[in-house]
């Protein structure tokens, strides 16, 4: 039996990545963001959307890839995650696709010499790799790494 | 500072202060008239207490001009009508006379002020005033309760009765009921609060105050109607330590009759308070296109004011009803207390303080559980055993205090134990152990930092009552989430508190709108003593700080745009806010002053954007989050220029 599930695909450097939809509120365009000072160097700012005021994740420098200038075709993407409200910016954001569970593999197996950092697996659609993003990995150390004042806990 | 350097600053800040204080000094004048009318002893308290309040703006207004005749003749004649809200009757006509005296010379003071000329001197009104007040407090009630009034009172009270009505349905069907009493009651004298409160079993009964030109003839007769009586305690009734700071309404649920009494569910007022948010947004849009039309619309102008004005008293209304006692949360704490003294083999006696002092409701309920946490926290860390306690010379029995107040516009609760204090080489040791670095040198700060950091347990194992290691995280996570703050305090072997400061709304704050380069920040009006403008020379280097000197005062210099990792342009004009708060002061350099405007103040909820020195954020009617900033932990030294926005804004 084939279970399959839904993603929204979005781009970033080049590479595409994929998101369950279920965690995925709505997306918008990008207009204005404002900076926080003292927060995580990847913690673009907080954005309003729909009459809360919500943190804004550079998914770019959260990867360590180069930062580039927003375009056009820049989005933001809402996600819930437990409790959290977090919106992803990303270089576009593409479509819907199912993705069968069983097709995406972690990405030990793959020897694709690419970091693990943040990506649940990998997956393979029409002959295109889609990293799937690690919600909880994007969002958890965070914690400890946005508090300036005392450096987080050893373990 | 001198009107000169007044005129200096932004007039639109000016004209500000002029408006309100024409409405203020309006509603003065109109409810001292009020209170010249014989009226029930409710709205004497209402009339008063709206007095009292303009009166407090004023003062808080006239303070962030430079003001100061103004500042100390509204603050002494706060003083004065802090010990005529606590009288059970109304003003005499002296009070009243030397109120009125009090509104007139504020007149002068603001008009003289607006013509830049001469501000009129108030040294003899203030010292009447304070001759006055000490002629009061010098001739308390007697403890037959009569009242310190003269003889102009609204009512020749001579001694003030208590009534305990308890309704059954037999008195019901003879016609005594609640309003039959009051009537009855009313025959007797004036009514001055009538308390309703719920018995064991359920029944209800009701505790009048009258305030008797003559006692009660015949007891039995009013007891066959269910009616007790007793002379009443003055002193019971309004115990001097209550009267700290200004309560928002003072003692009203006493003056609520009972038969008028609703439940709401807290969230219909929310979604009140939301709409209401939602129309101080657009009526700030409004003011805006108004502002930027080319046209000249006067009349237009006074309309949105006046719409500000109502909504502001909306708002006021709504958030009046949300208040509830903050004894709410107290009450549990003496049964916590003994329960867990008696599990650990030690003596503590809790002292409550201020339990009437009022709250949002939405507060009160997430304040529990922080509390509990503190109290049980003093108990297990604080308190030692009595026989340490008697070795180091101290009562074997320790006090815990627990006591709140209204500051301002927040409500502060301070929870403080006689107990061992802190051992901050060993907090600093612990934190090592547990891999949590902390400074060599640590201050009550960085020692509040290392307790609240998750996972951080001075104890190896988990008791009872703390210990687990989240609690204080999750204690100052809440607090922060209420647009509050935490602070503390501990003396080795003296005492140990904490200091919780809440906002008496959650919702709407009156803020200053300040910039920074492209950067506009909200700053709380109520920690903002003054606003004056700094040159670059004002500005003194001593060694790695900058300090401003202001009128003898040496001033630790915070630059918003050094928050914000951006360097100032030199020979820039620039403007100081002196900030007052719990943490001390700090003047706060900014670019400018773009004036106030009263803002929906939302929590920053998500971990990622809980920063040092950032309490809120708002919204303008733009779509654009602008930053509240958290005067106490900029004042705290806390926040540092952080290099990485430095670079990232430079990128």
């Amino acid at each position: 039996m084939s279970n399959t599930e839904s993603y929204i695909l979005f781009e970033l450097a080049g590479t595409a990545y994929a998101v369950r939809s279920r965690d995925v509120l709505h997306i918008e365009m990008l207009e204005h963001i404002t900076p926080v000072p003292n927060s995580a160097p990847w913690v673009e700012g907080v954005v309003f959307s729909r009459g809360q005021v919500i943190p804004a994740i550079n998914l770019r420098v959260r990867f360590g890839l180069p930062n580039e200038a927003r375009t056009a075709r820049t989005r933001l993407v809402f996600i819930r995650h437990e409790e959290r409200t977090i919106a992803l910016i990303v270089d576009s954001a593409r479509e819907f696709r199912s993705i069968a569970t069983e097709s995406i593999r972690p990405l030990g197996e793959t020897a694709l010499g690419i970091s693990g950092h943040h990506v649940a697996g990998v997956a393979t659609l029409n002959q295109q790799l889609v990293l799937v993003l690690d919600l909880p990995s994007v969002l958890r150390t965070a914690q400890a790494e946005s508090a300036p004042l005392v450096a987080p806990l050893s373990n | 500072m001198s009107s000169g350097d007044a005129t200096e600053l932004r007039g639109e800040l000016l004209d500000d202060f002029y408006t309100e204080s024409d409405e203020h000094l309006g509603t003065i004048r109109r409810e001292l008239l009020a209170l010249e009318q014989p009226a029930a002893p409710s709205e004497h308290a209402a009339a008063l207490d709206r007095c009292f309040r303009s009166m407090h703006t004023m003062k808080g207004n006239a303070a962030i001009i430079g003001l100061h005749s103004a500042e100390a003749l509204t603050h002494a004649a706060e003083d004065l009508f802090r010990l005529l809200l606590r009288q059970p009757v109304g003003p005499d006509a002296d009070a009243l006379q030397l109120l009125g005296r009090v509104a007139g010379s504020l007149e002068a003071i603001v008009a003289a002020h607006r013509r830049e000329q001469p501000i009129p001197e108030a040294d003899t009104l203030i010292k009447e005033l304070r001759e006055f007040v000490a002629g009061l407090t010098n001739h308390p009630p007697a403890a037959d309760g009569a009242p310190a009034s003269g003889p102009a009172a609204p009512v020749s009270a001579v001694a003030r009765w208590v009534c305990v009505f308890s309704p059954t349905q037999e008195l019901d069907r003879r016609g005594v009921n609640i309003n039959s009493v009051r009537a009855r009651l009313g025959e007797l004298g004036e009514i001055v609060s009538a308390v309703p409160s719920v018995q064991p079993k359920g029944a209800m009964q009701f505790e009048f105050t009258v305030a008797v030109r003559q006692p009660p003839a015949d007891p039995g007769a009013w007891a066959a109607d269910g009616m007790v009586f007793r002379p009443a305690l003055a002193d019971v009734v309004e115990p001097e330590r209550r009267t700290a700071g200004p309560s928002p309404a003072p003692s009203s649920s006493l003056y609520i009759a009972p038969s008028h009494v609703v439940r709401v569910d807290l969230a219909r007022l929310d979604e009140l308070m939301r709409i209401t948010g939602e129309m101080v947004i657009h009526r700030s849009r409004l003011a805006d296109r108004i502002a930027r039309s080319p046209d000249d619309h006067a009349a237009l102008q006074e309309v949105n004011l006046a719409l500000g004005r109502s909504l502001r008293e909306l708002r006021d209304a709504i958030t009046r009803v949300r208040l509830v006692p903050v004894g709410e949360v107290f009450n549990r704490m003496p049964f916590v207390v003994r329960d867990l003294a008696r599990d650990t083999g030690k003596q503590v006696r809790l002292v409550v303080d201020g339990e009437h002092t009022e709250i949002d409701k939405y507060v009160v309920e997430r304040l529990k559980e922080p509390l509990l946490h503190l109290v049980r926290n003093a108990v297990s860390h604080g308190v030692e055993l009595p026989s340490v306690r008697v070795a180091a010379g101290k009562p074997p029995e320790a006090v815990l205090r627990l006591s709140a107040s209204t500051v301002g516009s927040s409500v502060v609760i301070r929870i403080c134990d006689d107990g061992a204090g802190i051992d901050r080489t060993a907090i600093v040791a612990r934190a090592q152990t547990l891999g949590i670095s902390a400074p060599p040198d640590p201050s009550d700060e960085d020692i509040l930092d290392v307790l609240c950091r998750a996972g951080f347990s001075t104890r190896d194992e988990a008791d009872r009552a703390a210990g687990r290691g989240v609690g204080m995280a999750v204690v100052r996570t809440t607090i922060r989430e209420l647009g509050g703050s935490l602070s503390f305090a501990a003396e080795r072997g003296v005492r140990t508190q904490f200091n919780l400061r809440l906002p008496l709304t959650l919702s709407i704050a009156e803020t200053f709108l300040v910039t920074a380069g492209e950067h506009t920040c909200a700053l709380p009006q109520e920690f903002v003593r003054e606003i004056l403008p700094v040159t670059p020379a004002d500005l003194l280097q001593i060694q790695h700080a900058e300090v401003l000197s202001c009128r003898g005062e040496i001033l630790p210099v915070l630059r918003l745009r050094g928050l914000f990792g951006l360097s100032s342009p030199p020979g820039a004009p620039m403007t100081a806010l002196v900030l007052n708060t719990d943490n001390g002061q700090v003047a706060l350099v900014v670019d400018r002053v773009h004036g106030r405007r009263e803002v929906v103040v939302r929590a920053l909820k998500d971990p990622l954007v809980q920063v040092p020195g950032i309490t809120g954020a708002t919204e303008l009617g733009d779509g654009r989050p602008v930053l509240i900033l958290d005067a106490a932990a900029l004042a705290g030294r806390r926040v540092a220029p952080t290099a990485r926005m430095a670079e990232r804004i430079s990128a």
